[in-house]
């Protein structure tokens, strides 16, 4: 008998697969419906939305659509949502693949956790647990959630998995909201409760083409400057970069480069499947065929669409450092292959602070030569110099509705492609 | 004579051809691990599905590698106490020897 590390057998599974399109990997979004109202979500829905409510899943449509991942070979399974605990059946959906033998991992806000719930963890713990916590101030959480009361319960939810001893990791979303508690957070998680910590502060517009969760975006320079107060993330990007411009670059001719619908997929709350939770525009409707149908076919052909456009993503070298992919640019711009400007500044500034230059990859504004090429490198000297610096970041002036509303709409206004 | 079978605690599954055993509750040795189970093993996992004793299960090995391989019953022996260390066999006891 073999024994190995979560680690090694990944990385032995993935690798003894190649190439290969096998579903290794699937996302469940099991509801939209949450009982926050985060202002950067992409995709939730009101808890007493009946409408949508009304359209998930079944339970038991659920236990098919299982037993059907087990037969194909999915190992790693992640459960989020909306909330999943906004479903009052969830646990029952949980046992169920539970006892089909798939890594279970959760994402949860944690406030819906009750003893209850956590106690049926301990029994049948999940492979993972990550809470998303949104600041270390009742004030900075709530006014992101705007939920009152949410910032003690996620508090409760994370001490009640804790005290149970379960995988817990904690994560957040960085925005201008909590950009100021980010470092306090990281301290409460690997300081006081021992748990990993991560951010991401890569928002996209909401998957119903809203583009509302953009007003609370950081801007490229924060997030890299948040970024660069982490050595592990620093020398993540730069070994990535180092490795991927000294490759031989050889230009794929299809939009998807990414693991979704080669070792990955994604089901949504009403049975749609397609490459990711952020792709909309293709979708495959599994109560009208079977999962198995949606893998072999829908997705492959998903996966073998080629490109239509020589955009300056077809050449760049950096994309390493890059958060853009085609789902990115459906939501911000309608188009799969239209390159987002966020992603772009965010990636060559991370190059730029890496001390990489950047090789030319067609008509860029933020490459030498570029109008926003020195604002970029100006960014890169302030965040080196530390005159960009998160530890004097402070709460977040309160801006006027009327100013705000020039910075993001909502609406269809920003090109997005997943209502189509 | 005791019987071993699978715990009630995990189960199995054949991801490309290989037995990948998963905790799913608690009070499996290390839920942060993987067990990965090579032919001859698999073979010992299959013939607990039901509760078999030692000498059984060195009768199923023998029988499908055509083996009679002295070390044989101490393999099994020990393989059988591994993964009753990390709880992923029960022993059931004593059953009346024939």
């Amino acid at each position: 008998m073999n024994t190995a590390t979560y680690g090694e057998f990944s990385l032995a599974l993935h690798q003894r697969f190649g190439n290969k399109r096998v579903p290794l990997e699937a996302t469940i979004e099991v509801t939209r419906r949450c009982p926050l109202d985060c202002q950067h979500c992409y995709n939730n829905l009101a808890m007493g939305d009946l409408a949508a409510r009304n359209q998930e899943l079944t339970k038991e449509e659920y236990f098919a659509i299982l037993t059907e991942l087990a037969d194909m070979g999915v190992i790693w399974l992640l459960f989020t949502g909306g909330e999943i605990f906004a479903r009052k059946d969830f646990l029952e959906i949980y046992d169920f693949a539970n006892r089909k033998g798939f890594l279970i991992t959760l994402f949860t806000n944690g406030i819906l956790i009750s003893e209850k719930i956590a106690d049926h963890l301990r029994e049948f713990p999940p492979f993972e647990i990550e809470i998303t916590l949104y600041g270390r101030t009742r004030e900075t959480y709530e006014k992101l959630t705007q939920l009152p009361g949410s910032y003690d319960r996620c508090l409760r939810g994370i001490r009640l998995l804790l005290d149970r001893g379960l995988p817990l990791k904690l994560k957040t979303v960085a925005t201008s909201v909590n950009r100021h508690e980010i470092a306090e957070m990281k301290s409460f998680a690997e300081q006081e409760l021992g748990v990993q910590f991560k951010f991401d502060g890569m928002i996209n517009p909401r998957i119903d083409c809203s583009s509302a969760p953009l007003a609370v975006r950081l801007t490229p320079e924060e997030v890299v400057a948040l970024e660069w107060q982490w050595p592990k993330v620093v020398t993540e990007h730069k070994s990535g970069l180092a490795s991927a411009i000294a490759a031989p670059h050889v230009p794929g001719d299809r939009v998807y480069s990414c693991g979704g619908g080669v070792t990955a997929f994604a089901l949504d709350p009403t049975g749609k499947m397609s490459i990711c939770v952020l792709s909309h525009q293709d979708t495959y409707d599994i109560r009208a065929g079977s999962i198995h149908e949606g893998w072999e076919q829908f997705l492959q052909k998903v996966r073998q669409r080629k490109r239509q456009k020589i955009s300056k993503c077809v050449n760049c070298r950096i994309r390493t450092a890059c958060g853009m992919c085609p789902a990115n640019g459906e939501l911000e711009n309608g188009d799969a292959e239209s390159p987002v400007d966020f992603f772009c500044e965010v990636a060559h500034l991370r190059a730029m602070a890496s001390g990489f230059d950047v090789p030319e990859h067609g008509e860029c504004e933020f490459c030498a030569g570029g109008k926003s090429y020195s604002a970029v490198a100006q960014s890169a000297e302030r965040i080196l110099s530390r005159e960009a610096n998160p530890d004097e970041w402070v709460a977040a002036r309160e801006l006027l509705p009327i100013l705000n509303s020039g910075q993001a709409q909502s609406g269809c206004e920003g090109g997005c492609g997943s209502a189509r | 004579m005791e019987l071993y079978v699978r715990s009630d605690t995990v189960v199995s599954r054949v991801i490309a051809g290989e037995t990948l055993i998963v905790p799913i509750s608690k009070g499996v040795g290390d839920l942060a691990s993987i067990y990965s189970l090579n032919p001859v093993a698999t073979t010992i996992w299959e013939a607990i599905s039901h509760p078999r004793s030692k000498s059984e299960i060195v009768q199923v090995i023998a029988r499908e590698f055509e083996t009679e391989n002295t070390q044989l019953e101490r393999d099994v022996e020990a393989f059988l106490a591994e993964m009753e260390s990390v709880g992923l066999v029960t022993e059931l006891g004593v059953a009346a020897s024939t």
